[in-house]
């Protein structure tokens, strides 16, 4: 099976991945969080396994329960932390400025080191859990190196307005990927930072004019010289899927492992059209739900109070003889002659719901294509090395990804 | 090697039947994929998967052990992998195949993985709850009551002002700031009250504050920094000026007594720790909301108690009856019924009865004087927020 080139295909579908996640993020709701790692793990092992390098899917062995009490020791560690100092913080800035910006900003600053060893940490943990061809991938330890060396290009690239972007995002890819490894080899990112300034120049573009604009109109008081935002701002879009695309295809083209080289062919106009069209149905599909939702919960309603809390809410609506200056609950919810928990149930029913169909809508049309072309535009060459790959021991990590979790970063998926 | 019919070459002659398929394996050990021929039901042991390898060897995989993946993206192929060798992992392309063997394969195979021993979850769970428990309610009030007695008079009110224009905009359904009501005469009226009350300004760093918002609600509160909210509901549902003099009374005992600080920066301090707990599940930010009041929605009975006795003695020495607060007080229980259910937890302070008999107590040797207003005054007051017919018809229509 001498294969010198290993193309990738894509398996997933937008059907079963809607209904998977709609479902799975109901239970999350209705345990109050606590499915939530069950949830992760059960999407992680559908988007994993529909990548299959080769023929051969991605497969995902993480444990919900490992995550869960990864969750509950960062929990413990954490809660001191964020409650004390952000008390503290709160106290000194309203103290010492009267404002509570400050406390703000200090507390983002404070935490960022955590955040980033945490998404090293999450990364970790999930390249511990993936597997291909039955070898584990690995990330050696190395967390706190990363921390520090991405809150010094964080901060210059803040300085600098943006303009270190690329540097900062080849330093830090080439720091994770040369770190890690599939079974007992390692990878490697070659090429330089330079390449990188390349895939930024519509989104330095599209940004920076946006901003110039923005700057003179304020400065001359002149709203009407907005107009160009309406050139510009369409641009930076364009200058996000063209980076978004551009950086993985150059990144990605530089990796190499054990003699074996990735390619991408991953296309910007591609990406624009999945974020387009992608994020238009999302929208569509979380309409099309909530209009279903105002149905069912009306027929439910209207099945348990009968025809008479009908006629009494219009009653109430029309008439007004409970409404006036009455108590909580008799405000603009629909429905406002029915009792005031049905209205509460109502509110916190369709908040949610609104939430799991953006989210689930969100899986299917704009995380999926963009994985589907990701993938399908990948190859491996020289691909017959790989087989010399041995397996690697299993990295034990207790607390699985419980700092990202609980500070929600980097995790997601 | 004699081509892909027979993958396992010069000892075809050892496998007395075709196999029923081939698949990919992978035995755990490497990248290295090899074919396999497999056989169900082989002669010698028809409760196993024969996987005859490339070369030669042959594994029999106990039906029984045999898992399958699960959530697996592609619906028609099939991952398998046995539990008596878990890093194994055979893949069934062939759809036909797939099904056939797919249909030994035990239901239950491989969900969520191993649970660790129930002793160690329950650990780690009643860890975390008494650690974040210890900290909401012990650690974060026992500094917060300690900090709030350090903090600046400016530092107050600036945490007032930024607090209550949160709570304008969460109180309002329509997304714009909660008006504040000030019509002249009505704001002259407050004044006067506020006069005739005369709180002793050695007890506050800072002049009282009050304003009415234009709201329904049967209630009123305090921010950090002396600033007192009353709701138009309150004003409308009081009978007497003295009513409205002794809710006003009770939270200028709030503000000298700090409870507002106090519990604002215990909120600081706890509602990024809840957000901890539950993660942003589905814009966790309405739990979070939600379990914040209900922790923090209230002082304690002792600091209820207290504003009552200052306000008590701040009425006396004004020549007001401290009666005049008990009779709000029913007010509120008769608006919200017998303190019940959701809404009473939200809306109705702790043990009415006792208060209203504590504040009829405390008017029993009393010769009151004029009330807190005159009537002229106590008019204006009732339409601080326009409160002509008209108005409130179109505000009633408006909604």
């Amino acid at each position: 099976m001498a294969l010198g080139e290993l193309s990738t295909s894509y398996a997933g579908r937008k059907g079963p991945l809607f209904w998977m996640a709609l479902r799975t993020g109901a239970l999350t709701v209705a345990s109050a969080g606590l499915y939530r790692f069950w949830m992760k793990t059960r999407l992680r092992r559908y988007f994993w396994s529909a990548v299959r390098p080769g023929g051969v899917p991605l497969e995902y062995v993480g444990n919900p329960w490992e995550k869960l009490l990864g969750f509950l020791f960062a929990v413990v560690l954490m809660a001191f932390y964020i409650g004390v100092v952000n008390l503290i913080l709160m106290f000194l800035s309203f103290s010492l400025f009267q404002t509570n910006t400050y406390a703000y900003v200090l507390s983002f600053i404070g935490v960022l080191p955590l955040l980033f060893f945490a998404r090293y940490r999450a990364r970790r943990y999930i390249l511990a859990r993936t597997r291909w061809r039955g070898v584990r991938f690995g990330l050696e330890p190395g967390a706190w190196g990363y921390a520090w060396r991405a809150a010094a290009h964080w901060l210059a690239t803040l300085l600098t307005l943006g303009i270190y972007w690329p540097r900062k995002a080849f330093f830090l890819e080439k720091y994770l990927t040369d770190r890690t490894h599939f079974g007992d080899t390692p990878l490697h990112q070659g090429g330089r930072w330079t390449m990188l300034i390349g895939a930024m120049k519509h989104l330095y573009f599209g940004v920076g004019l946006s901003g110039v604009v923005v700057a003179v109109a304020v400065v001359a008081d002149q709203p009407r010289w907005l107009w160009p935002l309406a050139v510009t701002l369409p641009w930076a879009l364009w200058g996000l899927a063209y980076w978004r695309a551009e950086a993985f295809r150059r990144l990605t083209s530089a990796k190499e492992i054990a003699g074996a080289h990735l390619t991408s062919q991953a296309r910007p106009r591609a990406v624009l059209g999945i974020y387009v069209g992608g994020y238009l149905l999302t929208v569509l599909v979380v309409a099309a739900g909530m209009t279903a939702f105002l149905f069912v919960f009306g027929f439910v309603v209207g099945g348990i109070f009968g025809a008479e809390g009908v006629f009494q809410a219009l009653g109430s609506e029309l008439g007004g003889e409970n409404g006036g200056a009455g108590g909580p609950g008799t405000g603009s919810v629909p429905g406002a002659g029915l009792p005031f928990w049905i209205a509460t149930l109502y509110g916190i029913v369709a908040y949610f719901s609104s939430f799991l169909f953006w989210s689930a809508a969100k899986h299917a049309y704009v995380t999926l294509p963009l994985a589907r072309h990701f993938a399908e535009t990948l190859e491996i060459r020289d691909a017959q090395s790989l087989t010399r790959v041995r397996q690697r021991g299993r990295d034990e990590f207790a607390e699985a990804e419980g700092f990202a979790d609980a500070l929600d970063v980097g995790a997601a998926l | 090697m004699s081509g892909s019919a027979t993958p396992w070459g010069g000892t075809a002659a050892k496998a007395p039947r075709q196999p029923d398929g081939f698949a990919d394996f992978a035995d755990g050990t490497g990248a290295a994929l090899k074919r396999v021929g497999l056989r169900l039901y082989p002669a010698m042991a028809p409760d196993r998967l024969l996987l005859t390898l490339p070369d030669g060897r042959e594994l029999a995989w106990p039906l029984e052990d045999l898992r399958r993946l699960p959530d697996q993206a592609h619906e028609d192929s099939l991952v398998l992998t046995s539990a008596a060798d878990p890093l194994a992992r055979l893949y069934l392309n062939d759809p036909r195949l797939a099904g056939r063997i797919g249909a030994h394969v035990p239901a239950d195979s491989l969900w969520s993985g191993p649970r660790p021993p129930l002793a160690r979850i329950l650990k780690w769970g009643l860890g975390a709850v008494a650690s974040v428990a210890l900290i909401i309610f012990l650690l974060v009030p026992v500094m917060a009551d300690q900090l709030a007695r350090f903090l600046p008079a400016e530092g107050e009110r600036a945490l007032g002002d930024a607090t209550f224009e949160q709570i304008r905009r969460v109180l309002d359904d329509t997304g714009t700031p909660l008006a504040i009501c000030e019509l002249p005469a009505g704001v002259a009226a407050v004044d006067a009250m506020v006069a005739r009350l005369n709180p002793r300004f050695d007890d506050l760093p800072y002049p009282v504050r009050v304003s009415v918002l234009d709201h329904d609600l049967l209630n009123a509160f305090t921010l950090p920094g002396g600033r007192i909210i009353l709701f138009r509901g309150l004003i409308d549902a009081a009978e007497s000026p003295d009513e409205v003099a002794g809710v006003l009374a009770h939270e200028i005992g709030h503000a000298v007594n700090r409870d507002p600080t106090r519990d604002a920066l215990r909120s600081a301090g706890s509602i990024g720790v809840l957000g901890l707990l539950f993660g942003d599940f589905a814009g966790g930010t309405a739990v979070l909301f939600l379990a914040n009041s209900l922790i923090n929605a209230r002082y304690s009975q002792q600091a209820e108690a207290a504003a009552d006795a200052y306000a008590h003695d701040l009425m006396r020495a004004a020549g007001l009856s401290p009666a005049a607060l008990g009779t709000m007080f029913v007010r509120l229980r008769e608006q919200y019924g017998e303190a019940s259910g959701l809404v009473a937890h939200f809306a109705a302070h702790p043990a009415l009865s006792q208060r209203i008999e504590a504040s009829l107590a405390a008017a029993r040797d009393i010769a009151p004087g004029p009330p807190a207003l005159n009537a002229d005054q106590w008019q204006d007051m009732r339409g601080i927020c326009g409160g002509s017919l008209a108005a409130r018809l179109g505000r009633i229509l408006g909604k």
